[in-house]
């Protein structure tokens, strides 16, 4: 196995002088309560829910965090930092699982929470615009009146922001339906790392879904974890509240037999087809330490398939009645309307719970949960699943301080094509010392790596910036990487904007050849 | 309807309901108590505590069903129309 | 075929298995353990280390987690939108202080931002979906409640919990702004004229705010019960039940309030307590219970609740119209931290001539008046945003009158509905006047500006 190769970051934290003319600059900008400079405000601001040692917080808390309420104040913030080159580091609903929203650099976090107002829903062309900081199931709670939804649903539904959505490019438990983050949201306001204002959308329009007119630049402000700029406001793409929902769930005697049956789902070409889960038997047997649904199961339910389909109820009830047709061709066993019903409600609330861990005598630890994800073809699921799994034995064949919770596939598309791919680490913080965080490292490479070698994507869901997986990202990407290096150097030439994130303080370490040669590795 | 120390703190008697988990109240599954001896021990539990949360959690669930879409249909319903058309 | 890797040397960890199986493979429990975890620290200050004894695990297990499930339902966050005041935020501080990060007085004042509504701790899933199977649930109100007590033993005081809490102690009672004089001979004067017996099996307990503010409230319950029959007393000598003391944490005091309580109910021969606000429900269900142990054999049963089931009964029947187009407002400390909230749509259910459009208990998890945890009393600006965010829901829906079951939340919510043109009304007061009570009574400053002949003192009320 090949060391990972360690960069050498070219930003220092703020000085305290610097700090303290910045601050002198922005209270020019903000009002008092939107600066904010104690040590719970920066502490707070320096963590997502991915596990870290804590005896390291202290190396991510910002110097200062700020509130600001519209675009402009943003905008004056970023200015005001780029002049004096202090780091910027965007923050929205701090749910992110690559550590985007972390200061690697100590600056100014700017904390988009407050811009969260509605500012226009437009009934006739289906849209609303709201500002980034807005969550989407308090968004949805006003469009139902409406009878409209925003039908983007990640895990993180009741927690994470519109901001956040565009930062990583998140993915959506429905998105084989309704797509994801980066085909619901239309345009946006966008401030670049030099402080001037951009629109974003397709083309230059606000409402326009299809534009061929210039560069594709939505794609390219989405998904960058917050190092090119920060969104302000945010045009998005609304549906019909759907009137219907099935979400039936079917178990097997083993997962050969679950991931076929997922595959005929996802290839059905059922319209209402939102998406499909494949449970593998690691999985079930993790479901089966607290999960009512599985623990009074017979010992045969080792593997599981959901689906789950949205819109009219007639056109629900056709599409179903096909699922339910090619479920009885391949043997599925249809677990009855309460536990389907119920276990799809709770897709929201089952994943990060610390007491899902246990050692491997069985006793309860808390853990912090970790999702390493992937993007990879049906046909490579199955070696894809047998590696991580492998790699997590091995961590747990050294310690308990790692907890193999089992895996989910998830649908992305609606032909089946890929699927987010998920493993779900538990890890006991209060035991991760310098050793045991370095095991996790190493692991999350080689998951990566394994993802990569079997033709995948680092991520399809979280983003692939954290220590670990970030070392394979220029082998993934190949010259695109470079490509990525020379745009960051372009739109932010003083590094402010998120610096420390993707490698990309590499932009500005003049001829890096050597370096990326020697991450990409032999090919 | 009414709260008395002595009754809120006595649980009904366990039943064993697999290998790692237990029954106590109808529609309660508990981890088997003897897993929680070492790294994080159970918190004193009044029975109206265990109700609110496996309520509230009906609740959420029957929520987030009507949050996401009018209505749901079922598989057994579904099941029984493709048996009934044969 | 089954998940295995049959290329490897086989050992245990090559199949899935649900650990603590009895029957699992032995070889799981052999495994060598290679990680010594880091070396815990050493805190100096006492008080603090003793802290973070008791309080580690809990907080530890929402560190653990961090994904803010219970960001959009705290009424503090949703309008402040600061994220150093949320449910996340008081417990990270605790795992901060464990590791030597931060102290008492760095993070004192923060925790003042928090109702205690118990929203962020239902919402949690490691409440809402495994409290029960581990019996250890997300205790935020509890870490709130002692970081307060905390600094207070600290001397790191808030100035005007302080002096709220030295005047309470020293008229026994909390000192809500009225015209009535707080002390305790007048703490029985709302119920002038009623003939209610000191004493007895069943005891009225009265809280402040409506024994001295909100006395249309303790006079609909009183005379309902009457109407219905239902025997009862009022207490010996009431004091304040210690609550919001503790909820400030002023603990030491909390408890000798309590304490005179209780012996003061066995003075009396007192075995059963009827409580009419939500607040004081918290106070004898759950910090009694942890001060006195088996000890505390007094039977709490709450007012709506008794409603309810006499109307069920038919001991009580409503008949006089109310014309009103009514929303209602669940308390938090009733719908959140205690899962009560179709015994008051029963109520309103029955009385005759409302409009009721009700709004379900899951969506009004995020709804609150701000009115409780001493916020009002140290910041008054932000109960009242809260309370006018909680009346804006009310407005779109339409409605004339706003309905609660709380007096706590009476005062700031009848603020923010004055602006709005929403009246609000207590249930109690509300059904005593489809019962044809004449209540009488205060409904405070504000007052109710459609109250019918049910005569309901105050201001606005002419
Ligand atoms: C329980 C749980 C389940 C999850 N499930 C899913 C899932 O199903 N699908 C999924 O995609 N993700 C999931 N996630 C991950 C996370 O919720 C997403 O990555 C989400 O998009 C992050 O949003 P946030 O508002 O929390 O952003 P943050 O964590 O605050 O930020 C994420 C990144 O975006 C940047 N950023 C923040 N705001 C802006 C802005 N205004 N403009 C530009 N950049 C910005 C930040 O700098 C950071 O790099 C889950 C997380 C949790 C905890
Ligand atoms: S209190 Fe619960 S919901 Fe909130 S961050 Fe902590 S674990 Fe998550």
């Amino acid at each position: 196995m090949r060391r990972g190769w360690l960069f050498v970051t070219t930003l220092e934290r703020p000085s305290t002088d610097l700090v303290d003319r910045v601050v002198e600059r922005l209270r020019g900008v903000l009002r008092p309560d939107q600066i904010l400079t104690s040590k719970t405000d920066r502490y707070n601001r320096a963590r997502v829910p991915a596990p870290f040692p804590v005896h390291r917080w202290r190396e991510r808390v910002p110097d200062l965090a700020v509130l600001p309420e519209t675009t402009e104040e943003v905008a004056a913030v970023v200015s005001i930092a780029n002049e004096l080159r202090c780091p910027v580091v965007p923050r929205d609903g701090g749910t992110g699982l690559t550590d985007g929203a972390v200061p690697l650099h100590g600056g100014i976090v700017v904390d988009v929470k407050r811009m969260n107002r509605i500012h226009e829903l437009d009934l006739e062309n289906r849209t609303v615009t709201v500002g980034t900081g807005i969550n989407m199931l308090k968004l949805n709670e006003q469009l139902a009146k409406h009878g409209l939804i925003y039908p983007d649903d990640p895990a993180s539904y009741p927690c994470s922001l519109v901001g956040g959505r565009i930062g990583t490019s998140g993915w959506s438990l429905i998105g084989s339906r309704y797509g994801h983050t980066r085909d619901l949201v239309l345009s946006f306001d966008f401030v670049l790392p030099t402080g001037e204002i951009l629109h974003v959308g397709d083309g230059a329009g606000g409402k326009i879904s299809k534009s061929s007119s210039g560069y594709q630049l939505k794609h390219l402000f989405m998904g960058h974890q917050g190092t090119l700029g920060i969104a302000t406001k945010a045009t998005l793409k609304l549906y019909p509240k759907p009137e219907a929902e099935l979400s039936p769930f079917w178990a097997f005697d083993d997962y050969d037999a679950a991931y076929r049956f997922t595959g005929a789902l996802a290839r059905a070409g059922v319209a209402t087809f939102a998406g499909a889960v494949l449970f593998d038997e690691y999985k079930v047997a993790y479901l089966r330490r607290d999960d009512e649904a599985y623990i009074p199961q017979p010992a045969d339910v080792r593997a599981l398939t959901c689906a789950v389909l949205y819109g009219w109820e007639d056109e629900v009830r056709v599409g179903g009645k096909r699922l339910f047709r090619i479920a009885k061709e391949h043997g599925a066993r249809y677990l009855g309307d309460e536990i389907s019903e119920g276990d799809w409600a709770a897709r929201h609330d089952r994943y990060a719970t610390p007491l899902h861990g246990r050692t491997k005598a069985g006793q309860v630890v808390p853990m912090s949960w970790h999702c390493e994800d992937a993007a990879v073809n049906y046909t490579d699921v199955p070696a894809v699943t047998k590696a991580w799994h492998e790699i997590v034995a091995d961590l747990r064949r050294k310690t308990d301080v790692f907890d193999d919770w089992g895996m989910f596939a998830y649908t992305s598309a609606d032909t089946g094509v890929d699927y987010l791919t998920e493993i779900d680490v538990g890890i006991w913080e209060q035991r991760l010392d310098d050793a045991a965080w370095a095991m996790w490292v190493k692991a999350k490479r080689d998951i990566a790596a394994a993802a990569l070698a079997h033709g995948g994507s680092i991520s399809a869901c979280h983003g692939s910036c954290r220590e670990g997986e970030v070392d394979l990202v220029p082998r993934e990407l190949g010259r695109g990487f470079d490509v990525m290096l020379g745009v960051k150097r372009m739109l932010d030439p003083n590094n402010i904007m998120n610096p420390g994130k993707y490698l990309l303080d590499l932009a500005y370490q003049g001829d890096v050849s050597a370096q990326l040669a020697e991450l990409r590795g032999p090919s | 309807m009414s709260y008395r120390y002595s009754a809120e703190n006595t649980p009904p008697t366990p039943e064993r309901a697999s290998e790692v988990a237990i029954t106590t109240h109808e529609h309660v599954y508990e981890v088997d108590p003897r897993l929680m001896e070492l790294h994080v021990l159970q918190q004193t539990f009044p029975n109206w505590d265990t109700l609110r949360i496996m309520h509230a959690r009906h609740d959420h669930l029957a929520w987030m069903h009507t949050h996401f879409a009018e209505k749901t249909v079922t598989g057994s319903e579904l099941i029984a129309e493709i048996e009934d058309s044969r | 075929m089954t998940q295995t890797e049959p290329d490897m040397r086989p050992d245990a960890l090559q199949k899935p298995f649900t650990p603590g199986a009895p029957s699992n493979d032995p070889e799981l429990e052999s495994y060598p353990e290679t990680v010594s975890g880091p070396v815990p620290l050493e805190l100096t200050d006492r008080r603090t280390a003793e802290f973070v004894e008791e309080w580690r695990n809990a907080s530890y297990n929402c560190y653990s987690s961090g994904h803010k499930f219970c960001r959009e339902v705290c009424p503090v966050m949703q309008v402040t939108r600061n994220e150093s005041w949320t449910p996340t935020a008081f417990h990270a501080n605790v795992v901060a202080m464990e590791k030597g990060e931060l102290e008492i007085a760095d993070i004192a004042e923060d925790y003042v931002n928090c109702t205690q509504c118990g929203a962020c701790e239902l919402r949690c899933p490691n409440t809402l979906f495994t409290g029960d199977f581990y019996k250890f649930r997300t205790r935020t109100v509890d870490v709130v409640k002692a970081v307060r007590a905390l600094a207070v033993e600290s001397g790191v005081h808030q100035p005007n919990w302080q002096t709220w809490n030295e005047r309470t102690n020293d008229r026994t009672h909390e000192p809500v702004l009225g015209e009535t004089e707080i002390s305790q001979e007048n703490v029985r004067n709302w119920a002038e004229g009623l003939d209610i017996p000191i004493g007895g099996d069943t005891v009225l307990f009265v809280d402040c705010e409506a024994a001295f503010y909100r006395t249309a409230v303790p006079r609909a319950v009183a005379q309902i019960l009457q109407k219905a029959g239902y025997e009862f007393g009022l207490m010996g000598e009431q004091w304040c039940c210690g609550g919001p003391a503790a909820e400030m944490g002023y603990v030491d005091q909390a408890k000798r309030f309590a304490r005179h309580n209780l012996d003061n109910w066995r003075s009396t021969g007192t075995k059963r307590l009827l409580v009419l606000d939500p607040h004081d429900y918290i106070s004898f269900t759950e910090d009694y219970p942890k001060y006195f142990g088996a000890e505390f054999d007094i039977e709490v049963v709450l007012v709506v609740e008794v409603l309810a089931d006499l109307l069920a009964q038919g001991k009580l029947t409503p008949t006089v119209p109310v014309d009103r187009t009514i929303t209602y407002h669940d308390p938090c400390r009733l719908n959140k931290r205690k899962g009560i909230w179709e015994e008051p749509r029963q109520i309103l259910r029955a009385i005759p001539g409302l409009t009721f459009h009700d709004v379900d208990r899951v969506t009004q998890w995020s709804y609150c008046s701000g009115g409780g945890g001493g916020l009002p009393v140290e910041k008054p600006e932000l109960t009242a945003a809260i309370s006018e965010k909680r009346l804006g829901h009310a407005a779109e829906l339409g409605v004339d009158t706003l309905v609660s079951a709380c007096p706590w939340s009476e005062r700031p919510l009848s603020e923010a509905g004055d602006a709005k043109d929403i009246d609000v009304i207590d249930i109690h007061e509300l059904f005593a006047e489809s019962l044809g009570i004449t209540v009488g009574g205060s409904r405070g400053t504000v007052g109710d500006k459609r109250c019918g002949g049910g005569g309901c003192g105050g201001g606005g009320c002419s």
